[in-house]
C-alpha cells in the first residue's frame, strides 16, 4: 500500500469521527503545551538569573575569606557564622598593583535600620572603597558617588537604592543633600543608584546603603578585616592568569607554602555562571519533567481510543485483509492514525503554549518590576514535536499491532 | 485451477476438536460456476474460507493454480487474495460511511495498479453492476440489492480469475437476489470462474455444477445444466 494512499485512509477515518479524535488529542495538547511553558519559564529564569550574575560587571574575580571548598558542597565559612579576617587591605593593595588586575575594590557589609524623620526601614549596608561602583557596573540615577577623598578622610556620606530612597523621601522629596541616620549615626546623601534588579550576593540592590569602607569598618562594625574582595581583570589578560596571579599574592601576604591551606576563595564570574547554569537547567529539566507526566497521561488516553477504534473496527479489519491488505498495511494504517492525533496535539500543543509564554511575557512585563526575559527556546518546540511523534508510535504501536495480527475470518465474523 | 486432496480442518478449542472438514477432495476448472451446498454446519463455509485462502486447511493439500497453500507466506496469500480473488459476502462488508468509488478502491489501494490508473477501472466495475449513477452516494444509503452489486464491483475492480460468493442473497428480496445472481451468472458468461456457497436451491441452481457437503464431506458432485426457469420462481 503506498504511504499516500494509507495516510488518506487514516485521515478520512479520523475525520469520521471528528469530537472523539479531538476530545483524544487534548490530552497530548495540555501534555505539550505544559512541557512547552514550563521550559520556557525555566528558560526565562535561567536568562533572568545569569543576566543579573553578568550585569554583576564583566571580568570580574571575588575573592572571599575561608577555604575553598574544593567542588564539595557546603555553604561559605561567612554564611555559616564563622567570622574569618584574614583578608586585610593589604591583600587590596598588593592585588591593585598585579597588571593583570585593572583595579581592586573591597567591601564589608551588615544590616542596619535607616531612618529619615518618621519613615525607617531595615536593610543591609555596604561599605565600600569608591572604585566599587565602577568594578561593580553600579550607575546613578541622581546625584553622584563618593570619592577616594570621602574614604580616606572617612567622609559620612552615602549613596542609597532607589527603592530606599522612595520610602524614605517619598516620590515628590529629592534625597540629595539629606542627611540620613544609619544606625544612629548621621550620612549626607549624595547619589541614588539607578534602578536595577536584585545585585550581587543576594542583596536587593533597590533597598541598599552604600558607603565609605572605613566609616562602615570604624563606625558601624568595629573591624579591620574585609568581608569580600572584588576584582577587575585586565581585558588584555587572560582571567585565569589573572585569578593564578592573585592567589599567588595572597598566599604570599598571608605565608602559605600548602596550597590545599588556603585562608582564601578565589571565584571568577564563569565560575559563578557555570555554577548557576547547571542549577538552572536541573530546575528547567526537573519542571519539565514534572510536565511530562501529562504528557504520559495523555499518551494512555490515546492507546486506549485506539484500543477501542481498532475493536470497533474489526469487520473493516477483516474486509481490507480480504481484499488483499497485509498484516504490515493494516498496522501502517493505525499507526498512521496515532501518530496524526499525537503530531496534530503536539503541533496545537506548542502554539498554545506559546501563546501562553507570551502571555506571561505581557503580564509580568507590565504589571511587575521584575525584569522578566522572553525565552520561547526554539528547542523546546523541537523538542514537543519530537517527543508527540514519538508518543503516537510508542502508544500507537500496540493497538495497531493488535489490528494487523487479526485473522481475517474472526475479523469478517465479528459482530 | 483449484485441486483439494483429502482437504481436513480441524478447530481446538481448549480440549475438544470440531472437525468441521473431514477429507474434501475435488478439482475445478477454469470458467466453472459452482455452487456448494449443504445445511448449516455441514462446513460449506470454511471450505469456501479455505478455498478463498482466508483461512489455512489443517490437513490435505489445496493448490490453487498450481500453487500450494502451504508453501506461501501470509503476505503471498493476501497477494493472491488481492489479484485473483474477488470477494462477495452475505453481510455485504461495505463502510457504509464511504462512497461507492471509495469501497470499490479498497482492493486498489493493495494492489501495484498506480492511482492514476484506478478511476477508469472503478467506473468499469460500477458500470458491469449498473450503478454508474450511484458512483459518489455514501454506501449506507444504498438498498440491499444495491449494495450487494457495490460489492460485487468491489469484488470484480482487480479484475480476478474467482469470484468467490458466500450466501450473497442471503439478505435480498427475491428480486434483488435474481438481479445479484443474474450478474454473477453474466460474469461466469465472460470467462470467470465463480464459486458460491448457498443453501438455497432455486440460487444454486444457476450454477453449472453443484457440490453438495454434508458433516466435513462432499456427499455429492453432480454436474448439471443451469436451471434458468426458477428465474420466475425468484421473482
Amino acid at each position: 500500500m503506498l504511504f499516500k494512499d494509507a495516510f488518506k485512509t487514516s485521515t478520512r477515518s479520523l475525520m469520521h469521527g471528528k469530537m472523539r479524535s479531538i476530545l483524544t488529542m487534548l490530552g497530548i495538547v495540555i501534555g505539550i503545551a505544559s512541557v512547552i511553558i514550563l521550559m520556557s519559564i525555566g528558560q526565562s529564569a535561567q536568562d533572568l538569573i545569569l543576566g543579573q550574575v553578568q550585569s554583576v560587571g564583566s571580568n570580574l574575580i571575588i575573592i572571599t575569606p575561608g577555604a575553598p571548598n574544593n567542588g564539595k558542597f557546603s555553604s561559605p565559612a561567612s554564611a555559616q557564622g564563622i567570622v574569618i579576617t584574614s583578608l586585610q587591605q593589604r591583600d587590596v593593595d598588593s592585588i591593585s598593583r598585579e597588571p593583570s588586575v585593572n583595579e581592586a575594590a573591597s567591601f564589608v557589609s551588615g544590616i542596619a535600620e535607616v531612618v529619615f524623620g518618621n519613615n525607617n526601614k531595615t536593610v543591609s549596608y555596604q561599605g565600600v572603597t569608591s572604585n566599587m561602583f565602577s568594578v561593580r557596573n553600579l550607575t546613578l540615577g541622581k546625584g553622584f558617588v563618593f570619592t577616594k577623598g570621602d574614604v580616606d578622610s572617612g567622609n559620612h556620606v552615602v549613596v542609597i537604592g532607589p527603592d530606599l530612597a522612595n520610602t524614605l523621601f517619598g516620590t515628590t522629596l529629592s534625597p540629595i543633600d539629606k542627611t540620613i541616620r544609619v544606625k544612629n549615626v548621621s550620612f549626607r546623601v549624595v547619589g541614588v543608584l539607578s534602578k536595577g534588579g536584585v545585585g550581587a550576593f543576594g542583596v536587593d540592590q533597590g533597598n541598599i546603603v552604600i558607603m565609605p569602607i572605613t566609616v562602615a569598618q570604624k563606625q558601624l562594625l568595629g573591624i579591620s578585616y574585609l568581608n569580600v574582595i572584588l576584582a577587575q581583570a585586565n581585558p588584555t589578560y587572560d582571567i585565569n592568569f589573572a585569578k593564578s596571579r592573585i592567589t599567588f599574592a595572597l598566599r604570599q601576604n598571608h605565608g602559605i607554602t600548602d596550597p590545599n591551606k588556603d585562608d582564601f576563595n578565589i571565584q571568577t564570574q564563569a565560575d559563578i555562571l557555570a555554577i548557576l547554569g547547571t542549577i538552572t537547567s536541573i530546575f528547567t529539566l526537573f519542571l519539565a519533567a514534572i510536565a511530562s507526566i501529562s504528557l504520559i497521561v495523555g499518551g494512555i488516553g490515546i492507546m486506549n481510543i485506539m484500543l477501542v477504534s481498532v475493536t470497533e473496527r474489526t469487520r473493516e479489519i477483516g474486509l481490507r485483509k480480504a481484499v488483499g491488505a497485509t498484516n504490515g498495511d493494516i498496522l501502517q494504517q493505525f499507526l498512521i492514525e496515532s501518530v496524526l492525533l499525537t503530531f496534530t496535539g503536539g503541533a496545537i500543543g506548542i502554539a498554545i503554549g506559546g501563546g501562553v509564554v507570551g502571555l506571561i511575557y505581557i503580564v509580568l512585563k507590565n504589571f511587575s518590576s521584575i525584569g522578566w526575559v522572553f525565552a520561547f527556546p526554539i528547542s523546546s518546540v523541537i523538542l514537543g514535536l519530537l517527543v508527540s511523534g514519538i508518543a503516537g508510535i510508542a502508544f500507537g504501536i500496540y493497538p495497531a499491532y493488535q489490528a494487523g495480527k487479526k485473522n481475517p475470518i474472526d475479523a469478517l465474523r465479528y459482530e | 485451477m483449484i485441486e483439494v486432496n483429502n482437504l481436513k480442518k480441524e478447530y481446538f478449542e481448549g480440549e475438544t476438536t470440531t472437525k468441521a472438514l473431514r477429507g474434501v477432495t475435488f478439482s475445478i476448472k477454469k470458467g466453472e460456476f459452482v455452487s456448494i451446498m449443504g445445511p448449516s454446519g455441514s462446513g460449506k463455509s470454511t471450505l469456501l474460507h479455505v478455498l478463498s485462502f482466508l483461512d489455512r486447511p489443517t490437513g490435505g493439500t489445496y493448490e490453487f493454480e498450481n500453487k500450494s497453500i502451504d508453501k506461501m507466506s501470509d503476505q503471498e496469500l493476501a497477494q493472491v487474495r488481492n489479484k485473483d480473488m474477488g470477494f462477495v459476502f452475505q453481510s455485504f462488508n461495505l463502510l457504509s460511511r464511504l462512497s461507492v468509488h471509495d469501497n470499490v478502491e479498497i482492493p486498489l489501494l493493495y494492489s501495484d495498479i498506480p492511482p492514476n490508473k484506478r478511476l477508469k477501472l472503478i467506473e468499469e466495475a460500477v458500470h458491469a453492476v449498473g450503478l454508474e449513477e450511484k458512483l459518489h452516494t455514501e454506501a449506507g444509503r444504498l438498498s440491499g440489492g444495491q449494495k450487494q452489486r457495490v460489492a460485487i464491483a468491489r469484488a470484480l475492480v482487480t479484475d480476478p480469475n474467482v469470484i468467490f460468493a458466500d450466501e450473497p442473497t442471503g439478505n435480498l428480496d427475491s428480486e434483488s437476489g435474481l438481479q445479484v445472481m443474474e450478474i454473477l451468472e453474466s460474469l461466469n458468461d465472460k470467462g470467470r470462474t465463480v464459486i458460491l456457497v448457498t443453501h438455497e436451491t432455486q440460487t444454486a441452481e444457476f450454477a453449472n455444477r453443484i457440490i453438495r457437503i454434508k458433516d466435513g464431506m462432499v456427499e455429492s458432485d453432480k454436474k448439471i445444466i443451469p436451471n434458468r426457469i426458477h428465474r420466475g420462481n425468484l421473482k
